[in-house]
């Protein structure tokens, strides 16, 4: 569907369309205030003035701001969290996608077992990866923990989820299209790149997303896994004699607003460059919707 | 049309896993070389409690004696045994609470220590110093840290009339009124305490099936379990909870967060407790680090701040005085700090014998 | 069936090797870190913790025979899988028109801004999350201010948390996003003027639905449900933290052990659940079948 272009100018339509719209509308909105609805209550409280989270609400106060600025720990803890969901992330979407185009396309016999295989890590429970790799790092391999090991157990339990996700989107994958391109003239890599990826773009994305949001709150894995280093989900769950202090709910709201600003950045920097290109007259690649 | 992969020849295929492989090699060497340089630079590796530290001291010790502290935080003792299990030289310092800390030394995981060569160990109450548990021929396993009893905290105005026992969880009046902890083989000891069980961690059989009887007539009575402090804070402040289990400080949060006040107590049968230390770890890499770094950081200001900051009795007695000079005595006073010797009459958390019994126990009452 | 054109463009056959090098970093990752590791685990399931806590190698099945002769187990078990079977469809009834608005009503770069809007909020502590949901579900919590303020109730109710309908809430608030993105996949690539065309064809828009959308939508909905529905299996937190005394999930009981040092218990009570699920997968092979139909015109 293009930019901006409603269907419903364009084609005949049923009757129905109008109301299932606002329908279909009204239900987003619902949705995403469903999604929402406790962030607010989360952002609320590090404004508290209580020591411990929660309503009745008093204040507002920046104390739990300066608070959290000033707790050194803290800090390095997050920026590990960073450190650990990115680097973690793309290597487990890198190798995940990989893996799903033989797995979808080579006809390997026992392609349904590979399959199964693959959600394993999402079945046990992360105490016992942990555990298992924790043992397995120091006894049999005989490597020290490291910011490299959780990374490792991190990809572990997000892989299969982003090869889950892209070998869906590439079933039925329409290769008449990989096929045009090389009557063509283009290399398989080419296709690849100009043809394919962009296609199967969005589950390459959601699978990213979705190891990001597992990797960003892992305790279990983390904890058995990490070398001298703290991370945010170890520090928050780790409170466990006197309760977290809304220090925490200081540090998820900023998180929050940098997240909101830098992906509103890369969007505003991507619509210009398109804009850019557009006027340049340098073609855009891929093809279809 | 081939797929973009299948063109790939196999000598073109052994080239890029050479150059993959060289560079992951490559970075596993980097991540050596940077663990092993740790050790020039006079940091060590703690894993701890967040209350046993606040980052100004850290960054005095650090400038006084150029001392650096790597904090890995610490969940649960159980965990914490069992990663040091695995780590061992790889932390220098770990914080474990009573009965652990004999454990981890049995396994030869922490090593004994002279005590008393530490100067600032004078500063401790002379009980701290002595604790049969904690010494051993080789010397004293662990610097002692804070304690706390278990007491049970209720809000007046629905409970009366005041109550002095274990005995007021089962009560049915209070059904569906009442946190406890998360902590199963903790939960089954305070029904073990009421039951008037000597020995919570090590029990019979028989002893157990008392303990069971008791939970299930708890069952019914519980709210929820804590999974944190809040948890147990916020169901007071929120009246959801009249009555709850909790460490020393219960009615001073739950009036800070805006409830009303609350009362605590200690049960007449006895309660279960926690005192913590610092243990050090055999053959830690930076193990030179850790006495000269307790010499400092277990000084009397610095724990008469931490008790400030945090609020429960820490086994410092020269930090008393100034607690008292700063006009923190009457809150000091009312968390016994002035008496460690409390110690003595708790029930100490620790592994037992019937450990695994007792999760048998409490997943049998509580499950489906 | 092979269609005797596209046959024609097939490469000759190549070693395995060459074919399925793609494969080979996840391979690795997988044997190397998972199975590998796993093997320990069997054994620790095989084996016992002795009194003092520490493992030792005698080979046993008690563990596993444990799971079984103990009712509680089984029974909570059940129960998970209802209220991960609960929360699955849920979670599918509300991502879907969701997803189904997103790719059909909105323009392509709002699409990518609202998913966002969707998983951002995920990135931050589940813990404080729950923490707001008991907010705003309690006694004195937001939603009974607000029931009363409109004059719905006269007095806080206490159902709203602590019971299995808050465990059921806070699971869908927290894998909706995994549905959502799942579903939000699968709906981006399906063409929408086979509807159209349908309709001009005489179908009624539910019965184009039906036939044309959900059979081609279907690896994605399957996706979505093992996005959601395997990972609940091992949920212990939500039932914590909202569930009250009574909500524990399987994964709670096993997570006990877990904490009290009990490895060997936890590790057979963990490969007695995912035993199951691989046994539900294999039943249902064919709805999950992976390789390449013959590719659509």
């Amino acid at each position: 569907m293009a930019d901006g272009i409603d269907p419903l100018e364009l084609m005949p339509v049923s009757r129905m369309a109008r109301p299932l719209r606002a329908l279909l509308r009204g239900w987003a909105g619902v949705v995403l205030g469903f999604l929402y609805l406790p962030i607010a209550f989360m952002v609320l409280f590090s404004f508290g003035e209580s020591r411990t989270p929660g309503l009745p609400f008093r204040g507002p106060t920046l104390h739990w701001y300066q608070e959290m600025l000033s707790n050194g720990v803290l800090m390095e803890a997050v920026w590990t969290s960073i450190q650990l969901a990115a680097v973690a992330t793309t290597l487990s979407t890198l190798i995940g996608t990989m893996a799903a185009f033989p797995l979808v396309r080579s006809g390997f016999r026992s392609a349904g077992a590979a399959r199964i295989v693959f959600t394993l890590p999402i079945m046990l429970p992360g105490a016992l990866i942990g555990i298992a790799l924790l043992i397995f790092f120091r006894r049999a391999l005989g490597v020290d923990l490291s910011f490299w090991t959780v990374v490792m157990g991190h990809i572990v339990f997000t892989m299969p989820f982003v090869v889950l996700i892209v070998s869906a989107r590439l079933q039925g994958f329409d290769r008449n299209l990989e096929w045009a391109a090389a009557d063509l003239g283009a290399s398989p890599a080419r296709a690849m790149r100009h043809v394919v990826l962009p296609l199967i773009a969005p589950a390459i994305v959601a699978g990213a997303l979705i190891s990001v949001t597992l990797s960003i709150d892992e305790f279990v894995i983390t904890f058995f896994t990490v070398g001298p280093q703290s991370t945010l989900p170890t520090y928050i769950y780790t409170q466990i004699k006197f309760g977290v202090t809304p220090e925490v709910n200081a540090v998820a709201t900023v998180l929050l607003l940098g997240t909101v600003l830098l992906l509103g950045l890369a969007w505003a920097a991507a619509g210009q460059a398109r804009r850019l290109s557009r006027i340049f007259g340098r073609r855009r690649p891929g093809g279809g919707k | 049309m081939n797929d973009w992969y299948r063109d790939v020849s196999r000598r073109r295929f052994l080239q890029v896993s050479a150059v993959a492989g060289a560079a992951v090699a490559l970075g596993g060497v980097a991540a050596a070389c940077t663990t092993g340089a740790s050790k020039k630079t006079g940091t060590f590796n703690w894993m701890t409690w967040s209350d046993h530290y606040y980052d100004t001291q850290l960054d005095e010790i650090k400038k006084a004696a150029d001392i650096g502290t790597n904090i890995s935080e610490l969940a649960d003792n159980a965990e914490g045994f069992a990663k040091l299990k695995e780590v061992t030289g790889q932390l220098d310092m770990l914080s474990g609470d009573a009965l652990w800390v004999p454990k981890n030394f049995d396994e030869g995981l922490v090593e004994a220590f002279d005590i008393n060569s530490l100067a600032v160990s004078k500063q401790l109450y002379s009980i701290a110093r002595e604790f049969e548990i904690w010494t051993k021929p080789a010397g004293y396993l662990g610097y002692p840290f804070g304690w706390s009893p278990i007491q049970i905290a209720y809000n007046p105005k629905f409970v009366s009339p005041a109550p002095d026992s274990w005995e007021v969880l089962l009560d049915p009046k209070y059904k569906g009124r009442i946190v406890v902890e998360n902590q199963p083989v903790e939960v089954v000891a305070y029904m073990a305490k009421l039951a008037g069980i000597k020995d919570p961690y090590n029990m019979t059989d028989a002893e157990l099936a008392q303990a069971k009887e008791a939970l299930l007539r708890l069952k019914p009575n519980i709210l929820k379990f804590a999974q944190q402090n809040t948890d147990t804070v916020a169901a007071l402040v929120s009246e959801e909870a009249w009555l709850a289990t909790s460490n020393l400080g219960a009615e001073d949060r739950v009036k800070d967060a805006g409830g009303s006040d609350v009362v605590t107590f200690i049960p007449k049968e006895g309660t279960i407790g926690w005192m913590d230390a610092e243990m050090i770890v055999k053959g830690g890499k930076n193990h030179d680090l850790i006495m000269p770094f307790l010499e400092l950081a277990e000084q009397k200001e610095y724990i008469a701040e931490n008790f400030i900051k945090y609020g429960r009795p820490l086994f410092n007695e020269g930090a008393y005085k100034i607690l008292v000079d700063k006009g923190e005595q009457e809150r000091a006073d009312r968390y016994l700090y002035n008496k460690p010797e409390t110690v003595l009459t708790m029930t100490l958390k620790g592994p037992g014998v019937s450990t695994d019994a007792a999760i048998r126990v409490f997943n049998e009452v509580f499950g489906a | 069936m092979v269609d005797p054109i596209q046959a024609s463009r097939q490469p000759r056959a190549r070693s395995n090797l060459t074919r399925g090098w793609p494969f080979l970093p996840a391979g690795v990752v997988l044997l190397v870190l998972f199975l590998l590791p796993m093997t320990v685990m069997v054994a620790f399931s095989l084996w016992r913790t002795n009194s003092d806590l520490d493992v030792v190698p005698d080979w046993t099945l008690d563990n596993y025979i444990y799971f079984f002769s103990e009712g509680t187990y089984v029974r909570t078990f059940l129960k998970t899988l209802i209220m991960a079977a609960a929360v699955t469809a849920a979670g599918i009834a509300t991502a879907l028109p969701f997803a189904y608005f997103l790719v059909r009503y909105v323009g392509r770069r709002w699409q990518r801004i609202v998913l966002l809007a969707v998983i951002v909020p995920f990135w931050t502590s589940y813990l404080l999350r729950a923490y707001a949901w008991q907010a705003i579900l309690g006694e004195k919590g937001a939603l009974n201010q607000f029931l009363m303020g409109i004059g719905l109730i006269d007095e806080p109710s206490r159902l709203f948390v602590y019971n299995d309908l808050s465990v059921w809430l806070v699971l869908l608030y927290v894998y909706f996003p995994f549905a959502a993105l799942a579903l939000y996949t699968a709906l981006e690539k399906f063409d929408f003027n086979q509807l159209n065309a349908a309709q001009d064809l005489g179908a009624r828009p539910d019965q184009a639905f039906r036939r044309i959308l959900l059979p081609q939508i279907r690896p994605g909905v399957i996706t979505a449900c093992i996005f959601v529905f395997v990972p609940i299996l091992g949920e212990f937190l939500t039932p914590t933290l909202v569930g009250g005394a009574q909500g524990a999930l399987i994964a709670n009981l096993i997570i006990n052990f877990f904490r009290g040092l009990q490895y060997t218990t936890m590790a057979a009570f963990s490969f007695v659940i995912a035993g199951f699920v691989i046994v539900v997968l294999v039943i249902f092979r064919r709805y999950l079948r992976v390789e390449d139909v013959v590719a659509r015109g």
